[in-house]
């Protein structure tokens, strides 16, 4: 039986780690800095030796009884009492963590040796240099980092056969264990203290359970205070009381443990055995209330997915619903025109790194690079943005003056010219960026995730909405707040008319047709962020946002909008029920031809009393 | 719009054509004057040029541009594919009984479906049946709710779409992702002798020239008439008492039919099939054929596809790289400026000639009016 643990060196300890004073950060990351290399440093230059124990010395004022790891462990090796090692180790709970937690794992791996000097004592000592032929190192003492020198003050090399290992039994290593899971528990990042909350509640030892009543009475991170909760339920499963049994169980059973669920089971096997029909009951319940929580979390899960996938289509769709809504022209080259965004941000990435070299037909292409890192790096994002926006633009531009603009009337034939446009283009890409996948790292404010109540929300699905969002206000901005938007819409409407009243209507459909094709390299740019760049990138959404922009109402954004996150939401929801992808993507097809059947012109129809 | 040349030189010379197809091209085989490579090879233009037709059927003639023929032409070509399949026998890498792919997912019955299609007839059924039956399917819902133009394009490219993911999957038990192919033998005779190429190729030139003769009686009937009467104002001929979406779903199986019987005649020639046939871009291609060729005329798809197909067969080896090019360029090239393809080319300089003479004779009238001449005063 362990003896409760001092609590208040762990209290003082705690608190000022989680407040993280600049100093106490300061100090664990030099005593983290492995201290056998301070050691060392220490043997070679005086200088930096005395800054050392200058160091060494205020970190011993401020943790003002602790004795530093090393020294404890020292002692502690040569010990041949048990009981008097398990209650020193014990006692480094209160020691610098980086260090308890390296001396112990040292002293746990079997680095650290005894060594019996002339006088007869144990001296616990490290291995240290290079091996001489004979496999003989140098010895440095563990409580000092300093050399072990016999009587002529040379110091003594050894090899590990000459040594007794200072090992470790059971009962000792259990002590370590819970030193180094207090210190886990106690550590200034939330992510580690979670982890190590999680990892004691799975190992459901009854011992632990003091220490996480202990954290509990200190904690002020939230979603650490549940996983506390959850961890100390899980260790009271294995109580001797049934009674303090069920009610950990029903606790499991309100907090939708998911890890719980196992142990759960393991309680209920053993109730039932005994014949504690109140405990199976009890078991039962939580089980049903932990699987409503599952079912909960996959529904919001998918929701979610639905919501990103939906994004996704939407910004996909949103330059279709400008160029085909709007303006009736069938753009089977707006996939190329994704993929011009793609390679932009593509290139853009490159620039701000190592530069772009390349070498397509013949002609060498050598830019340097501005070889940035870090934060300066990741800023190459909000310079692709408007970058692959105006890229896309520019060969929309030249798509609309070159073909386009002779089709206006005949939209059978927009499709065919446009889709040998986008052949051209799409093997031009092949030529130049070669036909395999080019790589586009995310800036690091779209990677990794948020983890509320187990749902796992990704950074770049986040980030998918939220510009799906943004973009969907710019055009509404564009269309409705500019005068540019005012002569798109009235073109649009009645380009006849428009014209009568003196609009430039050729000039209109060249920049409609460009912010279109923009708003295309705008997807391509978020693409690039989610999946793989290259030279087919286009075709895999071409169908889908036609899809898109046909079920949400030609010439309507707003039901583009609606439609496209309709249709995430189906397929999402599909894929969940069906738990096959490609089977919820056909089933969505078959209801989109089936949902035309009901509304042959989409969600919102434009109303008019012409004949075609 | 069908502007072709008329009278009868040109049917002689069509005659002609065909029966240079269907006995000239096999008996100079027969006699070692042309090699198996380009027989085989003709015999699977010959196909495309079916396709062609079926695709011509619809644009053409009824103003429907669907992108989804290719789908029709794969499950024809699917269909007899599952007969040669099963004519493998043991001689396939798992001497099983089962196709090599059901032996590899590990499957140790026929699945039920599949039994029936030991009997070539019934395969043969099944070749024209099934594209036919989803034809009418789709083609009821879709005439039904009364859509047309560029949204029937857009519905069957997601058709298509589907279709080809489901084809990919490999619970379809249709070999998924690599399709069918180490075929043996067709009705019991080796498929890599000469005797069976040279057959094949003759059912693809007959099956061509019947198809050919078949829409051109269908397309000079009355229902032809009301056909083109749909492609151009659709409006005036429900008004005038028509069920357009009758008819309109009429050709629409038709053109699936045509489609499929040139996909079964397919792949016993090219020896596989795989989903990959059936994607947007393959119906897309047989498009590019008929608008080059010239689009609303039936020998004009025939053309488009021998000669796009000759062109690429030449282009993806000398210059692979630029094919795709070639191809998107031309087609760009054909939509702009060539309107009526290839078979329109002729009228299209007439007229040109025709307006420039119009042009100058008003002019001289012009000049007429301002410069009298002595003599009229």
């Amino acid at each position: 039986m362990l003896v409760p643990y001092q609590l208040p060196g762990i209290l003082v300890f705690g608190s000022e780690a989680t407040n993280g004073t600049e100093d106490a950060k300061a100090r664990a990351h030099m005593r983290f800095a492995p201290p056998s290399l301070s050691a060392s440093i220490g043997c070679r230059s005086p200088i930096l030796r005395a800054w050392f124990f200058a160091f060494g010395a205020l970190l011993l004022s401020a943790i003002a009884e602790a004795r530093p790891a090393r020294e404890v462990v020292a002692e502690a090796a040569v010990m041949m009492d048990a009981d008097q090692q398990r209650s020193l180790v014990e006692g480094l709970g209160e020691g610098e963590p980086g260090d308890v937690s390296l001396w112990l794992a040292k002293w746990k791996e079997g680095e650290v040796y005894l060594y019996q000097d002339a006088a007869g004592t144990d001296i616990a000592v490290l291995l240290e240099g290079e091996a001489d032929p004979e496999g003989k190192q140098t010895l440095s003492r563990v409580a000092d980092g300093q050399a072990v020198l016999d009587a002529d003050g040379a110091s003594v090399r050894a090899s590990k056969d000459d040594l007794y290992l200072a090992d470790t039994d059971s009962g000792l290593r259990r002590v370590m264990k819970g030193v180094t899971d207090r210190i886990a528990l106690a550590s200034p990042d939330a992510k580690k203290r979670l982890q190590a909350v999680q990892d004691t509640g799975l190992e459901q030892d009854p011992a632990k359970l003091v220490l996480l009543e202990q954290r509990l009475s200190v904690e002020t991170d939230r979603s650490i205070r549940n996983a506390l909760a959850e961890a100390m339920a899980m260790i009271r499963l294995r109580d001797g009381d049934p009674a303090i049994r069920e009610a950990a169980v029903l606790e499991l059973g309100e907090l939708g443990s998911i890890a719980a669920q196992g142990a759960i089971k393991t309680v209920r096997g053993e109730a039932e055995k005994a014949g504690q029909a109140e405990l199976v009951a009890a078991c039962d319940k939580a089980q049903r209330g932990i699987e409503g929580h599952i079912a909960r979390v996959n529904t919001v899960g998918t929701l979610f997915r639905g919501l990103s996938l939906g994004s996704v289509l939407l910004v996909v769709a949103i330059g279709l619903a400008i160029t085909f809504g709007l303006m009736g022209v069938i753009n089977m080259a707006h996939g190329e025109l994704i993929v011009v965004g793609a390679y932009t941000t593509y290139l853009i990435q490159n620039l701000f790194a190592g530069g772009i070299h390349m070498s397509p037909f013949g002609l060498k292409i050598n830019i340097p690079g501005m070889n940035l890192s870090g934060g300066a790096w990741d800023c190459y994002f909000l310079v692709a943005l408007p970058a692959s926006f105006l890229a896309a633009a520019g060969v929309g531009l030249l798509l609309e003056r070159g073909v386009i603009r002779f089709l206006y009337k005949r939209p059978l034939e927009s499709l065919l010219a446009t889709w040998g446009v986008s052949m051209v283009i799409q093997q031009l890409f092949r030529l130049v960026f070669g036909a395999n996948n080019v790589q586009v790292e995310s800036p690091a404010f779209l990677s990794g995730n948020w983890t509320v109540n187990d749902i796992v929300f990704g950074w770049n699905r986040v980030f998918v909405i939220v510009f799906a969002v943004l973009i969907i206000f710019l055009t509404w901005l564009v269309l409705n707040k500019t005068s540019l938007g005012l002569l798109i819409r009235a073109v649009m409407q009645n380009r006849g008319m428009a014209a009568c009243m003196g609009v430039r209507t050729e000039r209109v459909n060249m920049m409609t047709f460009a912010f279109g094709s923009g708003l295309a390299g705008l997807a391509g740019a978020f693409l690039s962020q989610i999946g793989n760049v290259g030279p087919n990138l286009g075709q895999n959404y071409i169908v889908d946002s036609f899809m898109t922009v046909v079920v949400g109402g030609v010439g309507n954004i707003m039901g583009t909008v609606i439609s496209a996150l309709g249709i995430g939401m189906a397929d999402q929801s599909l894929q969940q029920i069906l738990g096959n992808p490609v089977l919820g993507k056909i089933l969505v097809l078959g209801a989109i031809i089936l949902f035309l059947q009901w509304k042959p012109s989409g969600l919102f129809a434009t109303r008019s009393r012409s004949l075609d | 719009m069908n502007t072709t040349i008329s009278g009868k030189a040109p049917t002689l010379l069509l005659a002609a054509v065909a029966l240079f197809l269907v006995v000239g091209m096999p008996s100079l085989n027969a006699a070692g004057a042309v090699s198996d490579f380009t027989l085989n090879t003709w015999g699977k233009y010959l196909c495309y040029a079916i396709l062609a037709i079926a695709v011509d059927l619809l644009w053409g003639y009824t103003g429907l541009l669907s992108l989804g023929q290719a789908l029709f032409f794969s499950l024809g070509g699917y269909m007899l594919g599952m007969h040669l399949m099963l004519m493998i026998g043991k001689l396939g890498a798992y001497k099983s009984d089962l196709p090599d792919f059901m032996v590899f997912l590990g499957l140790k019955e026929l699945p039920d479906f599949w039994q029936p299609f030991y009997s070539f007839p019934f395969a043969a059924l099944m070749v024209l049946a099934i594209p036919a039956l989803l034809a009418g399917i789709f083609g009821y819902l879709a005439f039904r709710s009364r859509i047309k133009g560029v949204y029937f394009s857009i519905l069957t490219q997601a058709l298509t779409y589907g279709a080809a993911l489901m084809f990919f999957r490999n619970d379809l038990m249709m070999g998924g992702n690599n399709g069918f192919t180490d075929f043996r033998s067709l009705l019991g005779a080796d498929l890599r002798s000469p005797e069976i190429k040279r057959a094949l190729y003759l059912a693809s030139a007959i099956s061509l020239s019947a198809v050919f003769l078949f829409c051109k009686w269908l397309t000079t009937s009355r229902f032809g008439l009301i056909q083109r009467a749909i492609r151009d104002s659709e409006n005036r001929v429900l008004f005038s008492g028509y069920s357009a979406a009758n008819f309109k779903l009429f050709v629409f199986v038709i053109s699936a039919v045509i489609a499929g019987i040139g996909g079964a005649l397919y792949v016993p020639q090219v020896g596989i099939i795989n989903p990959s046939e059936m994607m947007t871009e393959k119906s897309l291609e047989a498009v590019v054929w008929v608008a080059v060729g010239g689009r609303g005329t039936l020998i004009g798809p025939v053309l488009g596809a021998i000669g796009v197909n000759y062109l690429k067969s030449w282009a993806t080896t000398e210059y692979p790289d630029l094919w795709l090019i070639i191809l998107g360029a031309t087609f760009v090239i054909v939509v702009l400026f060539l309107p009526k393809g290839i078979v329109g080319v002729p009228a299209q300089i007439k007229s040109m000639i025709d307006r420039r003479k119009a042009i100058k004779r008003d002019r001289a009238d012009d000049l007429a009016a301002i410069n009298p001449s002595p003599e009229a005063e």
